[in-house]
């Protein structure tokens, strides 16, 4: 099944609690390649949230594999090309996967602009006169560049979500997550975040969202899944998932939202 | 009435005695916040430690994490938190005037100390076991408002510092204490003024602070009442401004929050 640009490849991902009595994640297997714009929809409790987790980790799985660039990143020892087992080194592996939260989760004791140096330089060994300026360039792309100097504090929440997008994106990642990234926001705040994630797919990044916006799903994604008791249940172009769905539960899920 | 006037003016002539009671009393609460602090942050670290030598047994052959079962249970063991819990509990479950004669009357009299005079008044060798014994005990506390202080810090700040590949070292260093320091800071300074107010206890074994000075009035003079009124006054002259003072600050640090 893996292909030549396959990305992350899940299979029969499992996340159980309390000896698999509560089952968060149940069996989940995907494929997600580069460019794809994968949007992740379902009813609260789903496991979508779980399943995005796991991705880079925050979450450990109880079963199954996650393969990113042909590792198997759910154990913590791997052959590498030349035959020897090296250990997992889970901070390298998140810097390759921005992730962006429903609360934003800035550090409120920095301004945005160390918010957004910070790990580039502790973790990548950027100069910091090369990471301001990368940041720099970066806020003024969504339009926030003069806000450099502000706490997250003075910030609104549409403001602090493009400059949390935006600090994950000075790592530069292969992958961004976003876990209902605009859930949290007041309704008139939420095309603003949108409006940098459209650009952002436009521009080629591979990215998975979670969400509850249907309009983004349609539009932006090229792929959606659908999740209901941690089982993935249906999954396809938007046009189908949304103009032609098959499983009962995602006809009554839609009929419900849209 | 019980009170005379009269008995203010022979404690007068113990004056001394209360200048230095009430020096000894600042020392000692200086010096056992102190020590209080390093163990209560070796403590801490201990207790959110995530060192866990058995961390193997937890996986399946599949290198799965088990999900539960005795093997689960003993890979999630942490040795160093296991003690520092101990530690923790046992001090702050016993009273303190037990530990402190444990200290003063079975460690150090093993452990000989050499008898000299700080400024020519404090008795090192009953000073410096009361500032040990109150420190030890102080430790535990502390440890429990440094752990709380730390775990106040909203999980998320931890999930966006891990999210962009910083370590647990550089999460704590660069995200959590520095936001943690602000909830721990007025709490230590809290925690001087409960010495000041509990060290009143080392006069059994001999520190010659406040408490002391009363005493001996009591034994040379024959009063009670007189000299422990004098003692009250100066217990609150130390100890209510010094609590305004910190309440006043940590005001203003919560208020830097809301900037």
């Amino acid at each position: 099944m893996a292909t030549r640009d396959s990305l992350i490849q899940v299979k029969d991902l499992k996340k159980h609690y309390k000896g698999g009595t509560i089952r968060a994640l149940d069996g989940v297997t995907v494929d997600i390649f580069k460019g794809d714009v994968m949007a992740v929809i379902g009813p609260s409790g789903s496991g979508k949230s779980t399943f995005l987790r796991s991705l880079n980790l925050l979450e450990e799985p109880t079963g199954g594999a996650i393969f990113f660039n042909g590792v198997d990143i759910t154990k913590r020892k791997y052959k590498d090309a030349s035959g020897k087992t090296v250990k997992l080194n889970i901070d390298e592996l998140r810097q390759k996967m921005g992730m962006v939260f429903q609360h934003f989760n800035l550090f409120p004791h920095m301004t945005i602009l160390d918010n957004m140096t910070l790990a580039p330089i502790k973790v990548k060994g950027m100069t910091k006169e090369a990471a301001e300026k990368k940041a720099l360039e970066l806020l003024d792309r969504v339009g926030l560049k003069d806000r450099a100097d502000a706490y997250p504090i003075q910030l609104s929440g549409g403001q602090k979500q493009r400059v949390a997008i935006v600090r994950a994106l000075a790592m530069e990642p292969e992958v961004m997550l976003f876990d209902e990234p605009t859930s949290a926001l007041d309704p008139e705040m939420v095309g603003e975040v949108l409006d940098v994630m459209k650009e952002l797919a436009h521009e080629g990044m591979t990215m998975v969202v979670v969400t509850h916006e249907m309009g983004f799903a349609r539009e932006v994604g090229n792929r959606v899944l659908f999740m209901a008791d941690g089982k993935l249940l249906e999954q396809g172009a938007p046009e189908e998932i949304f103009g032609n769905p098959k499983n009962p539960r995602l006809q009554d899920f839609l009929a419900k939202v849209l | 009435m019980f009170i005379k006037l009269e008995n203010f003016s022979t404690i007068a002539s113990y004056m001394d005695l209360f200048v230095e009671g009430t020096i000894v009393t600042i020392l000692l609460a200086i010096f056992t916040v102190i020590l209080g602090f390093c163990i209560a942050l070796v403590l801490a670290l201990m207790r959110l430690s995530n060192i866990r030598p058995f961390r193997g047994l937890g996986l399946d052959e599949n290198g799965h994490l088990r999900e539960e079962g005795f093997l689960a249970l003993v890979s999630r063991f942490n040795p160093l938190s296991f003690l520092a819990t101990a530690y923790v509990e046992i001090l702050r479950s016993t009273p303190v005037i037990v530990q402190l004669f444990i200290i003063y009357y079975g460690i150090f009299s093993i452990i000989d100390l050499p008898s000299f005079r700080i400024f020519g008044f404090i008795r090192f060798d009953r000073f410096f076991p009361g500032v040990v014994a109150m420190g030890m005990n102080s430790g535990a506390y502390l440890c429990e408002i440094i752990r709380s202080g730390i775990q106040s810090i909203d999980s998320g700040q931890t999930e966006a510092a891990r999210s962009l590949g910083m370590s647990q070292g550089q999460n704590l260093r660069y995200i959590i204490l520095p936001q943690a320091i602000k909830n721990i800071l007025p709490a230590i300074a809290n925690e001087f003024v409960v010495i000041i107010k509990e060290s009143a206890i080392t006069y059994t074994v001999g520190v010659q602070d406040i408490m002391s000075a009363v005493n001996a009035v009591k034994g040379s003079a024959f009063i009670i009442v007189e000299p422990l009124l004098v003692a009250t006054a100066i217990y609150f002259c130390l100890c209510f401004p010094t609590s305004k003072v910190i309440a006043y600050f940590e005001r203003r640090m919560s208020r830097g929050d809301k900037r």
